[in-house]
């Protein structure tokens, strides 16, 4: 069994909207629930989300946005956007406790007190780019904490892999022109599904070209798709990149009774691409793997995705 | 949408007296592959493509021994006016962009001079301008879900759906609208600046309209 690090912290709950919202606190609360009951989480090693100094944050994000996200809690605006991106007078702080989460993952990862890691936070992070949060995003949770290894741990090369059924465009825009960090990208396709991007000729900008690639897929496909993506596409880039980390945008959104969208990805398939990246890994960057929390909205596929998902962590 | 908005409004013209070989240097210049050939006060007397020129020298290319050189002389000695095509195709000020959609496609041309009502050339509007406005007015690559929704044939099932939509407060960034496969019908397809389009759906089918299911209509 690997050691595996479960970044968690109750007050993940305090982001909440003030009408109905899939993205809610019960999705994570019930992720808790299930792992502990089932005795999954005493498997896990504990790992206490820290507040990242605001020089964190700006690897990543505008300092103009910083402020703006900030002061839009203070004086209790209800959204960032339409009513997407909700916001609530802690949503700050909690968003900033999520980056930290993801950045507490990555350093036990790092230091090798864990193997593997996988952070159960929220708000998600994927759809956040520099400027500004969108799509039930606030910061960009993995790619601060992928900032944060290469910064403090001398970690040149990460490959991030997002399987969240939405485009990881935050992600994506971060990183486009930054040939050392890797994006793969494998969700519904643009012309069907939100954000409307992550297209197949996406592949990077400048001195970036070659280090992005999208697989986008059509409404309707599921965990035979998925594989031959990962097989022909997912292994390929991370052989010839050579990763020294591997960082997941672990959304369940994928999932065939997600309602939010049209791909039918079982949790078996869950199985195998958890699996799949973390073979990868132990090939190429020493099993080193941190997986965090993106979306997920049908809670029952949400809950029993995450207990594989961990379970293949934990190589059990 | 008119054709002014979107056309190029700094067009590079030639003189029907020059020769072909300045007419390939500015082409290649200016990346671009045709040159509507402008007479005395710019007004549009013929165009040249690239493609005119490939032909000029054709005589040349065939020969056996000729040089790069004396393909080069025959251009430099071939008035422009000698190969240009005298009938174009044109658009005017007042064309709706529509209007060159259908000249772009029905007259197969890649590009369509825009002139004003002296005759002078005022722009030039591409395919691939074309294109480009299309890309904009699908909403493609903005931040956005995409809805098909099938209303019955006849007035006001759009404006009951844009009610919807707005009393969420959601923008539309894109609406298209084509016939249905099935008789009588109306497909609907807009974009919406939301990721959560789940009680968009909901309340559109509960006012009785039929939202297509992805995965069955891209097979
Ligand atoms: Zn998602």
């Amino acid at each position: 069994m690997n050691r595996v690090g479960f970044v968690y912290h109750s007050d993940y709950l305090l982001h909440a909207a003030p009408f109905d919202h899939p993205e809610s606190p019960s999705r994570l609360l019930a992720i808790v629930e299930h792992l502990s009951s089932n005795g999954i989480a005493d498997r896990m090693i504990p790992i206490e989300p820290v507040y990242p100094g605001e020089s964190d944050i700006l690897r990543v994000h505008d300092p103009e946005y910083l402020r703006k996200l900030e002061a839009a809690c203070r004086r209790g605006d209800t959204t960032l956007d339409a009513e997407d991106t909700y916001l609530c007078r802690n949503s700050y702080t909690i968003a900033l406790l999520s980056a930290g989460g993801a950045i507490a993952g990555a350093e036990a990862v790092a230091t090798g007190m864990v193997r593997r890691a996988f952070c159960a936070v929220r708000p998600p992070g994927h759809h956040a780019d520099r400027h500004t949060g969108m799509g039930f995003c606030l910061l960009n949770n993995v790619a601060v904490a992928a900032r944060y290894l290469q910064a403090k741990h001398g970690i040149s090369r990460v490959f991030i892999v997002d399987w969240d059924v939405h485009h990881g465009n935050g992600t994506q825009s971060i990183f486009l022109e930054d040939p050392s960090v890797f994006f793969f990208s494998i969700h519904e396709h643009p012309s069907f599904l939100y954000p409307g991007t992550g297209r197949r000729w996406e592949t990077g900008k400048g001195a970036g070209e070659g280090t992005t690639i999208n697989a986008p897929m059509s409404p309707g496909t599921g965990d035979e798709e998925y594989r031959l993506a990962f097989e022909q596409m997912l292994q390929p880039a991370v052989e010839r990149f050579r990763p020294e980390i591997i960082m997941i945008s672990a959304g369940f959104d994928a999932h065939r009774e997600d309602p939010l969208a049209d791909i039918e990805v079982t949790t078996e398939g869950y199985r195998f691409m958890t699996r799949f990246v973390c073979e990868l890994a132990e090939r190429h960057c020493g099993g080193k793997v941190v997986s965090v929390l993106e979306g997920g909205y049908e809670i029952p596929s949400l809950v029993a995705s995450v207990a594989i998902h961990v379970q293949e962590l934990l190589g059990t | 949408m008119f054709v002014v908005r979107r056309m190029k409004k700094h067009v590079v013209t030639i003189s029907p007296a020059a020769s072909l070989y300045e007419a390939r240097e500015i082409m290649r210049g200016n990346n671009i592959h045709q040159l509507p050939v402008a007479g005395e006060n710019g007004k549009l007397v013929g165009i040249l493509s690239n493609r005119d020129i490939r032909e000029a020298t054709l005589p040349v290319g065939i020969l056996r021994g000729a040089t790069e050189e004396e393909a080069v002389e025959l251009l430099k000695k071939t008035a422009v006016e000698k190969v240009m095509t005298r009938k174009v195709t044109v658009a005017t000020l007042t064309d709706t962009l529509e209007d060159a959609i259908v000249l772009l496609h029905d007259f197969r041309i890649n590009a369509l001079p825009v002139v004003d009502d002296k005759g002078r050339v005022a722009g030039i509007i591409t395919r691939t301008d074309v294109l480009k406005a299309f890309i904009e007015a699908l909403g493609v690559g903005e931040i956005s879900s995409r809805l098909e929704v099938v209303v019955p044939d006849r007035p006001g099932g759009l404006a009951k759906i844009v009610s919807i939509i707005k009393g969420f407060n959601v923008n539309i960034t894109s609406i298209l609208t084509t016939g249905h496969a099935e008789a009588g019908k109306r497909t609907i397809f807009f974009r919406v600046a939301t990721i959560n389009v789940l009680p968009l759906k909901q309340t559109i089918q509960e006012a009785g309209f039929e939202i297509l299911d992805p995965s069955l209509y891209h097979v």
